[in-house]
């Protein structure tokens, strides 16, 4: 096979990768302040649904042009995605709900959610919107574009958001790791006791982690819609928020090594659309073909889960402070 | 406070039993919940420049208001009470099954391949043979991420939602492959589909019986619903491995210290969760369509969790939750006749509805824990053969959470 489809999948891979990416920087910011979050593809559908509007809404209606309207689009996908994370933060922090059941809740809310504002927002469509939205120019990555034998294709045409998401690891790994307020984040996730008796307020920095995690996935999910697909289509999100969090669990809830499980990841969602007519794969059913990228997340969840060590007090409910 | 302790109040609080306090407690909360969803509906309502009490109104009549009404609700309900029922067994043992949707779609192909290929068999004897191979369709998906989470600790959340990817992948493989069609007429248009299945092997129409439109496609699959949940409840209630189940679901540490095999345990109720949910699909290709479709995303298995959380994992509330849900889904009828209010409006108001019983019935549980405490500490000091406290309603979401304790074992 020609490596034009082999650079072809790669390009693909890095489009994955960014939903994959972002959604798990998302469940990372959460699960570090010790709320677990299942709800990741929730919000990543209400991230698409109200990012596909937002590009349409800042481009054309208000006219901004073809650089900043789809940018806005996008941070309003954030934005809506925090604020529906917001019910996951009442829910488990204030009224300590289970973080599972809230998970589920969240998951179950963003379907109905994303058919009532696409109703809305798309002249009563309530399952898809017109395709062919306004997305960001693409970009050659320079240097790598121009690349011998094919490989140059894998590093041209693709979203800068691609770019974002990638150089997005030094802030979150920085702020993280190297400040006050990322260690008080994690601390909160290890031992909430302990940090509430050196007076850090536990709920307000698992309020921040969670909406956090809201506006990742929500970028995320706009991404996916705007970028990617060029339009909003219910059920588009195809189980990558759930990817996404076998993708951080599997990198040790660190923001370095999710950025290689995100890839891996999404290259295997990639096979699918591009590799289908490689050596051993072509044997496949197409079928089969399409069941890669689960088996490839049930595989490594099987294989590694028991050598990874979650937050300490992520999934427990902290009664100290705050709430009813 | 000594001379408070003899007055008859007190007396009185303490001899209450207190099943019927949790009982009073949850349906508190529950009265609450629907109070909360439906004002909040109203003011969405308003908005739409309607009048909620006419909207609401119309809802119940399209779904209660006549004997077809009341046929499509209970046709509605009866998958929705296995998926249900399915969720809720290994809620019990603090598990997820989010994989019902995978679990019921896998069972449609056993069940289909058994229709084909039993046709012998008379219909006495086709049609247990036929939900026996749904189960055991069910059981076979369900024992994947059951055996991983007991072996290696992968979370079922995880492993169940990608399981469900394959299953899809894998009925649109069997329809384009063994099952594919070969009854229809030379140059029809047919979409894609197995064959017919054979009159004997369906469940047959019992709308006729009781004036109901044969479109409702009411079935006796519903009666085979009440009848699992009545078992589901004599399960975890009467049997041993209920007993284990609950132990395990609310405290995985005394379970084992007890002596329950914790592994054992949860792969049993995986096993019969996927039981269960192999009976969801039956009332689509056995009832409905009399074939196998290509599949369409419904969403039963994750209505179901829906479903589960609002009969707060009771069978029999489970069995009234999933009509009040055919209830609002048939509702949707009467919003795109005659208002200016979409039809959407009715999955905001059930995604309102699960999100304020999730929520009020943890603080109800949470109150009543609080003064069973008391009250457990009270009875202590005054009386010592007082009863001792046994929380013996149904377990709810939190008592899943303990398990989030053990690393490596969670998300």
């Amino acid at each position: 096979m020609p490596f034009t489809d082999i650079a072809v999948a790669i390009q693909i891979s890095f489009t994955y990768f960014t939903i994959i990416y972002l959604t798990g920087l998302g469940g990372l910011f959460s699960e570090r302040s010790g709320i677990v979050n299942i709800g990741l593809e929730g919000l990543m559908i209400v991230g698409t649904v109200t990012g596909a509007f937002g590009v349409r809404f800042f481009t054309d209606t208000v006219g901004l042009g073809s650089v900043w309207g789809p940018l806005l689009g996008l941070l309003f996908g954030a934005l809506c995605g925090a604020i529906f994370a917001s019910i996951h933060a009442v829910a488990t922090i204030t009224f300590r709900v289970d973080h599972i059941v809230s998970g589920v809740v969240i998951n179950l809310i963003a379907i109905g959610l994303a058919r009532f504002l696409s109703y809305a927002f798309f002249n009563g469509q309530s399952t898809q919107s017109d395709p062919g939205g306004p997305h960001l120019a693409r970009l050659d990555v320079p240097g790598l574009s121009s690349l011998p034998g094919g490989l140059d294709r894998a590093f041209e045409g693709l979203s800068p958001m691609v770019v974002v998401a990638a150089l997005m690891v030094i802030p979150v790994w920085y702020s993280l790791y190297r400040t006050r307020w990322g260690l008080r984040l994690r601390s909160c996730g290890e031992n909430p006791e302990a940090t509430r008796s050196l007076g850090v307020s536990v709920p307000q920095y698992r309020y921040q982690g969670v909406l956090l995690s809201g506006a990742f996935a929500g970028l995320s999910g706009a991404f996916l819609a705007a970028e990617v697909i060029g339009n909003w289509r219910e059920g588009q999100t195809l189980g990558l928020g759930f990817i996404a969090l076998a993708a951080l669990i599997l990198s040790n809830w660190n923001p370095i090594r999710l950025m290689f499980f995100a890839w891996l990841f999404g290259f295997a969602v990639a096979i699918p659309l591009r590799l289908n007519d490689a050596p051993v794969i072509s044997l496949l059913p197409e079928q089969f073909i399409r069941m890669i990228p689960y088996v490839v997340t049930i595989v490594a969840i099987a294989g590694f889960v028991g050598r990874v060590r979650p937050p300490a007090a992520a999934g427990r409910a902290y009664e100290g402070g705050g709430g009813s | 406070m000594a001379t408070q302790g003899l007055a008859p109040p007190i007396a009185v609080a303490r001899t209450r039993p207190a099943w019927l306090e949790t009982f009073a407690g949850q349906a508190l909360a529950l009265l609450a919940s629907f109070a909360i969803a439906l004002v909040a509906g109203s003011l969405l309502i308003i908005a739409y420049g309607e009048n909620p009490i006419d909207v609401y109104t119309s809802i119940l009549d399209a779904s209660l208001g006549s004997a077809d009404g009341i046929g499509y609700v209970l046709a509605i309900a009866t998958p929705l009470i296995f998926s249900a029922l399915a969720v809720s067994v290994c809620f019990k043992g603090g598990m997820f099954n989010i994989g019902v949707e995978g679990q019921y779609l896998v069972a449609m192909i056993t069940a289909a391949v058994a229709e084909l290929n039993l046709d012998f068999l008379p219909g006495p004897l086709l049609i247990p043979a036929v939900l026996i191979a749904a189960m055991l369709g069910g059981m076979i998906w369900a024992a994947v991420p059951g055996v991983l989470k007991v072996r290696t600790g992968a979370h079922e959340v995880v492993t169940t939602i990608m399981m469900n990817g394959i299953a899809v992948s894998l009925v649109g493989w069997a329809l384009n492959g063994p099952l594919h069609y070969n009854d229809a007429p030379e140059g029809a248009f047919v979409d894609l589909r197995s064959n017919v299945f054979p009159p004997e092997g369906l469940a047959g129409d019992l709308g006729a019986k009781f004036g109901v439109t044969p479109g409702a496609h009411l079935s006796w699959l519903l009666f085979l619903a009440i009848v699992a949940a009545i078992v589901v409840w004599f399960l975890i209630r009467r049997t041993r491995l209920g007993y284990e189940a609950r132990a395990v679901g609310s405290s995985p540490g005394s379970a084992k210290a007890g002596g329950v095999s914790i592994g054992s345990t949860q792969l049993r109720l995986f096993l019969i969760s996927g039981a269960l949910a192999g009976l969801v699909g039956m009332h689509l290709i056995l009832a409905d369509r009399g074939y196998l479709p290509l599949n369409y995303v419904v969403g039963l298995g994750f209505t179901g969790i829906a479903v589960a959380f609002l009969g707060q994992n009771n069978p029999i509330g489970i069995i009234f939750a999933a009509i009040l849900w055919g209830i609002l889904s048939r509702g949707e009828v009467a919003l795109q006749i005659s208002s200016q209010v979409p039809r959407e409006f009715i999955i905001i108001l059930q995604g309102l509805l699960i999100l304020t019983v999730v929520i009020t019935y943890q603080i109800a549980k949470r109150r009543l824990a609080a003064r069973q405490l008391q009250r457990a500490g009270l009875a202590g000091e005054l009386e010592d053969s007082a009863a001792p406290e046994e929380s013996s309603g149904p377990r709810g979401p939190e008592d899943t959470g303990a398990e989030a304790l053990e690393p490596g074992k969670r998300i």
